[in-house]
């Protein structure tokens, strides 16, 4: 203890005050010294690009030419542009089937998994794999799948006399596989959270609750809901954003077709950026997303913040 | 890229250097040749993959046999894969690592001299002129690189795009291969049914956009006037259009066709699911299994008699950043010398520029390409028919997306004039 109270007082001695010459602070540079290596790190690996992309954005260049300062022109012609308007809304109705598919099938298979059923282990593992196997391989397995007649959808189909159905040869097909792929990619995630989430609520409400006679309904309202509520908010949003942020599910399976019924924002960025040869409203777009994935990141951070007080 | 005195690094040097290894990381399999003398003019050539792998061996021998007949040049093969190939040209080139040489896709040479980062070889082409080896590229190849009275490139292959047929399948339903637009669809039709169909396209890729351009040919249509102006609207496309709409609307297209990759539509027609595919050269060879089955059509008649297809004159160019453009431009004429191997031994499925390629009887065993070469090279047109050259916005009319969706609009059965206004639409856009 000794020793630790004489480095404290040493320490102390350097960060607070030193001299008998009238109080001035004197601040140990020592601390900021050692801080500033991650922060130009964090600087390079994080600002530069934001900035430089932030810069492209407001030039009309392509991948050769940094082109002319047009100001704020891109953002304004991102609201005139169908196709812009028809990523968002798709962006959106991608992410909030995504969200509720895996939230629904992954708090289901929790609670599932959450009983004492044979083969829980195996179950646990297994159920994980989707989310394990690497997305250019499972995305081209799906697409193998469901692509044609001679797809194990439709021999599958085939076998109750139904079929075949084209999954990727029309819009509205395509849309529903692409939704249901993600869903497929992402419950995983949401089962394990909140099988973590289940085991860490008390027995004993769910004993009282019996005691008091509440039905299995009644406690999973009541209880489970109720104590999940927390972590279930914040899955919801970080499902939201890597929905928003997703680019391999609808670039592999789709390309954002057939007609651009599968292009999301990110993929409409890329197509301006690399096909079209339009870095300005390709970063223009990419902002635009960030701009949505920030406000849902801010919401995170403040119900993280409000779980805490 | 002259030889280095200076054992030191500056930071452009550095930065230079960390962007020609991120560049060489995405560009493929290395060929040094041999080791290059300390006094030797290095080049760089990358050469795109255009063929199996026996093609970049062979491509790596020829540069090779390059280096030990110019003592004085130690030129290096890069094979460079297609993925993501213009982010691998224009992240070397804003870095300013770009090679000396390359071979590209059909507009690569315009859209990268249009930005000043590839240089004229007008020289190359006075000089073929003045000893008569001009004379030996089939015609209008050497003159669809041209841009702006300059030549831009030189012309190495031919990719094109021709229909095949299951003989099976064809002989099953009871009919011929098709000669005419007319005998196509009645072909079509009579194949379909039962869960089989008399065409398959590449929707979900460029097959949709390679169908439209052949049959706008076909049917002496074009995406440009002469002047170079659009004219998606011109009433021989909307012909040609309707007929695709028609033969949809008839069942008698496969139904995945949207959202098909090249692959899918090869599957498709390898099981026996579609009768009829518009391909490149050399399907046989890449359907082993059911070659004995595989027929060549040859060029439809269109409703007014008209012959065509679309085709592309493949480049190899030069670019502006090279310090050795003297040898660079030795290389470019030697290699268009020295091309024959490519096919021969490398098994490539492009067509020969250089008649005397062509009449090598190397060729002569392979009774489809010579047929390619006597009757669908003379119909083939470029992209930007009917206007002359090759020009920068071609690369961004073809690959930017809207002559896809127009495709998978009308594959999923969509109004031909409505589908049409809206492409015209985006394009125009595009051409500014």
């Amino acid at each position: 203890m000794g020793v630790r109270a004489d480095a404290l007082g040493r320490r102390s001695d350097r960060v607070v005050a030193s001299g008998s010459g009238g109080g001035r602070r004197r601040l140990d540079p020592l601390p900021y010294a050692l801080f500033v290596p991650s922060l130009a790190l964090i600087l390079l690996i994080n600002l530069y690009p934001f900035a430089s992309g932030f810069v492209y954005s407001l030039r009309d260049g392509s991948l050769l030419k940094a082109g002319d300062f047009v100001g704020l022109a891109n953002y304004a012609a991102l609201w005139r542009m169908p196709d812009v308007r028809y990523a968002l809304q798709f962006s959106a109705l991608f992410a909030v089937c995504n969200v509720i598919g895996s939230y629904v099938v992954g708090l289901g298979l929790a609670l599932l998994l959450n009983k004492d059923v044979p083969g829980r282990g195996f179950f646990r593992v297994a159920l994980l794999l989707p989310w394990i196997i690497p997305s250019i391989v499972s995305i081209v397995s799906w697409r193998w799948m469901i692509a044609d007649q001679n797809g194990l959808f439709n021999q599958a189909l085939g076998l109750v006399g139904l079929g075949p159905i084209y999954f990727l040869g029309s819009g509205d097909t395509a849309i529903f596989s692409v939704i249901m792929i993600k869903i497929w990619r992402s419950f995983p995630f949401m089962m394990v959270s909140c099988l973590a989430a289940l085991q860490s609520i008390d027995r004993d409400l769910y004993e009282a609750a019996e005691i008091d006679g509440a039905g299995r309904w009644q406690s999973f309202r009541d209880i489970t809901l109720p104590q999940i509520a927390g972590i279930s908010v914040v899955l919801w949003i970080l499902m939201t954003i890597w929905s928003v942020n997703d680019f391999e599910t609808p670039w592999l399976l789709t390309q954002g077709g057939p007609s651009n019924a599968t292009e999301n924002l990110i993929v409409l960025a890329y197509k301006y950026t690399f096909t079209r040869n339009d870095v300005g409203l390709g970063s223009a777009i990419a902002f635009l997303s960030m701009l949505i994935l920030m406000v849902l990141a801010l919401v995170l951070l403040r119900r993280q913040e409000a779980d805490e007080r | 890229m002259a030889t280095r005195g200076r054992g030191g690094m500056d930071r452009r040097t550095l930065v230079k250097g960390a962007a020609a290894l991120g560049a060489s990381g995405l560009a493929g399999r290395r060929f040094g040749g041999r080791a290059r003398a300390q006094d030797a003019v290095a080049l760089e050539f990358w050469d795109m993959v255009w063929g199996p792998p026996e093609y970049i061996d062979t491509g790596g021998r020829l540069v090779t046999q390059f280096n030990e007949e110019h003592p004085g040049i130690a030129a290096e093969y890069r094979s460079t894969p297609w993925a993501n190939w213009y982010q691998t040209f224009t992240t070397a080139i804003g870095a300013g690592t770009a090679p000396d040489v390359s071979t590209g896709a059909a507009y690569q040479s315009v859209q990268f001299y249009d930005q000043g980062a590839v240089a004229a070889v007008d020289d190359i082409v006075a000089e073929w002129e003045s000893s008569g080896t001009l004379a030996d590229f089939l015609p209008g190849t050497v003159e669809r690189l041209r841009f702006d009275d300059h030549q831009i490139a030189l012309p190495w292959a031919i990719d094109i795009r021709v229909l095949y047929y299951r003989r099976d399948l064809l002989e099953e339903a009871g009919v011929e291969a098709p000669t005419t637009w007319e005998e196509f669809a009645a072909a079509a039709e009579a194949v379909s049914g039962d869960e089989r169909y008399g065409y398959v396209v590449s929707g979900g890729e460029n097959g949709g956009v390679h169908h439209m351009l052949s049959f706008f040919a076909n049917n002496a249509g074009g995406l440009f006037t002469p002047e170079r102006q659009l004219n998606l609207m011109d009433e021989r496309n909307v012909e040609a259009l309707q007929f695709f709409a028609d033969l949809v609307a008839a069942g008698a297209v496969h139904p995945a066709s949207a959202g098909y990759s090249g692959d899918d539509a090869l599957k498709a027609f390898a099981q026996g699911d579609a009768a009829m595919i518009l391909s490149n050269p050399g399907l046989e060879g890449r359907l082993p299994e059911i070659a004995d089955q595989i027929g060549l059509m040859a060029p439809l008649s269109g409703p007014h008699g008209d012959k065509g297809t679309v085709s592309w004159v493949n480049n190899v160019m030069l670019y502006e950043q090279s310090e050795a453009k003297e040898e660079a431009k030795q290389f470019l004429m030697w290699w268009s010398d020295h091309l024959l191997p490519l096919w021969t031994e490398g098994r490539t499925t492009q067509i020969p520029v250089r008649q005397s390629i062509a009449d090598d009887p190397f060729f002569d065993d392979n009774e489809n390409l010579r047929f390619i070469i006597e009757n669908w090279v003379p119909v083939g047109q470029g992209t930007g028919s009917k206007a002359e050259g090759i020009f920068p916005v071609l690369n961004e009319v073809e690959g930017e997306g809207v002559l896809q969706t127009l495709a998978q609009d009308l594959l999923q059965g969509r109004a031909v004039a409505e589908s049409m206004q809206k492409a015209e639409e985006r394009l125009a856009q595009i051409v500014g």
